[in-house]
């Protein structure tokens, strides 16, 4: 709703029929799912549903047993020769939970080596463009330091410009807050949100409610492996239908 | 007391040889040859153990399999016995004389080389699997990403085991005395022949020596190690040294 470039029909990322099994343990089961361009996506569930692992076979870090991840026409878990898959991967933004900084570079390197590396840019643009994105998330100023200088906020905010550098059409989130100190929680979800508004399309597994309630277009509740309801998140919020759902609910407002 | 002055005799006879051997009038021996053995060894094993550790980790079976058997087979036999298998298999297999020198780096190389490529392979596996996961999802190939991201962090958290290994080796340069190699050991033997009275002060004087090296070697392994915690830890990254010294002066 808050989304100046309103979801297209188009589908960027579509789930059809994906099972995925650790063992007896269905952690994906027939997920039929999809996020369309320039759609915000709310992943939330209780821990251990499978959140990780769903948006985790996105980029294909995970791999599937059976269906297919469609990701902008292509299919990521298709026979794809290593090359095609690795500039499949790059066109999707991910950013983790941990950050996973490369801690042996400094910020501005960080930003930099895949656009150089994987894409091929030149050292000038890329530098360019790298400081750019750290101005885009306020850290400009930190463009020397090296990540374990950084407080975890930032370090999160230098993750993402990281994951922008490589100008994906979209991007996944895996609890991106949930490793912070709740006083910097506000300023990841504040990039987040700016990205947004942009008309960023976006898939977030995330359990902060506030962010989801006014930046998501939908959000899917997950539990045990399936996707249980999909629903507008002020419809979710107020009146979840399924049981789980309820208690989930019940559940995060307790905390 | 006549022992402290035999040794001090000792030493002054015969310093010359103990350093570099009949040099130069023969072929460098002593301490010299001791060093340039370990250095030689550790300096051609090591970028051939980072090719056996990524063989051993690459996604590729049939580079996995042949490099993890040779691993195991050389780091399960003594180094001795692989010092005899290059004496005697290295000149048929070329058609030519191989010096003991020459005979005794290619063994310490096959033999350091599996030794470190376990010592990398551990390097690498220590590091969290969400670098990988990190450079993967950037778009980067297994061999990018461990070019790029992994190795560069692994092998500089691996820098005190490398020098251990070092040490390692210059103790093993002890066994080329079997083939003749003229190294320190070697050099103390010849000085005992000649002397024929006095082994205890020979090999007195030539623990002392091994010992001195390789305990300084050893320091500075621990030396380097904390300053490679701290490092590790985000202080002392010397581009920002002065940024640190700003925010800890904010603080
Ligand atoms: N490598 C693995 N081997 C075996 N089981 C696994 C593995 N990874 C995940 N699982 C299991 O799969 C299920 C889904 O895990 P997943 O990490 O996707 O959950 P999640 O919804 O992200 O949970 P959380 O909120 O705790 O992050 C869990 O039951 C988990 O224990
Ligand atoms: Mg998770």
């Amino acid at each position: 709703m808050s989304n100046a470039a309103a979801p297209s029909a188009a589908p960027m990322i579509r789930f059809e029929g994906v099972n995925k099994f650790y063992g007896d343990l269905a952690a994906l089961l027939d997920i039929n799912a999809e996020v369309k361009k320039g759609e915000v996506v709310v992943v939330c569930g209780p821990s251990g549903s499978g959140k990780s692992t769903l948006i985790r076979t996105v980029n294909r870090l995970e791999e599937i047993h059976s269906g297919a991840v469609v990701f902008d026409g292509q299919n990521v878990h298709a026979k794809l020769g290593g090359s095609a898959l690795n500039k499949l991967r790059s066109r999707i933004g991910f950013v983790f939970q941990s950050f996973n900084l490369f801690p042996h570079l400094s910020v501005l390197d960080n930003v930099m080596l895949s656009p150089i590396k994987v894409s091929g840019v030149g050292k000038t643009d890329a530098r360019t463009r790298a400081m750019e994105l750290l101005e885009r998330v306020g850290l400009a100023n930190k463009a020397q330091s090296f990540p374990a200088q950084l407080s975890g906020g930032q370090q999160q905010r230098v993750a993402i410009a990281r994951a922008l550098a490589m100008e994906p059409p979209a991007m996944l989130f895996d609890e991106p807050t949930s490793a912070l100190d709740p006083e910097m929680v506000g300023e990841v979800l504040a990039v987040m949100r700016a990205l947004a508004r942009d008309g960023m399309t976006m898939m977030c597994v995330t359990h902060e409610m506030s962010f989801a309630r006014e930046v998501a277009d939908r959000v899917w509740f997950m539990d045990a492996g399936r996707i249980l309801e999909v629903a507008a998140p002020g419809d979710f919020f107020r009146t979840p239908t399924h049981p789980r759902a309820q208690r989930f609910l019940t559940d995060l407002h307790a905390r | 007391m006549a022992m402290l002055s035999n040794i001090v005799s000792i030493v002054e006879n015969n310093w010359l040889l103990l350093l570099v051997g009949q040099y130069p009038n023969g072929p460098l021996g002593g301490i010299a040859a001791t060093l340039i053995l370990s250095v030689l060894g550790i300096a051609l094993a090591f970028p051939l153990s980072v090719l056996f550790a990524l063989a051993t980790l690459s996604p590729w079976r049939v580079l996995r399999w042949p490099v993890m058997g040779l691993v195991y087979v050389a780091r399960g036999v003594p180094l001795l016995m692989i010092i005899l298998w290059v004496y005697f298999l290295l000149p048929i297999l070329i058609g030519a004389n191989v010096s003991g020198f020459s005979t005794m780096v290619v063994a310490l190389v096959i033999y350091e080389a599996a030794f470190l490529s376990e010592v990398v392979r551990a390097g690498i596996q220590a590091l969290p699997r969400g670098q990988m996961d990190a450079a993967r999802a950037l778009g980067h190939s297994h061999l990018g990403a461990m070019r790029y991201v992994i190795l560069p962090q692994a092998l500089f958290n691996m820098i005190p085991s490398i020098i251990s290994q070092f040490v390692s080796t210059i103790k093993e340069t002890t066994l080329g005395y079997v083939i003749n190699v003229p190294e320190l050991t070697f050099a103390a033997g010849q000085i005992n022949n000649r002397l024929l009275t006095q082994p205890f002060e020979v090999y007195f004087i030539l623990a002392i020596i091994y010992f001195v090296v390789c305990w300084t070697l050893t320091r500075l392994a621990t030396a380097l190690e904390s300053w490679i915690a701290w490092r590790r830890s985000g202080a002392g990254n010397t581009a920002v040294l002065a940024a640190t010294h700003a925010v800890a002066a904010e603080s």
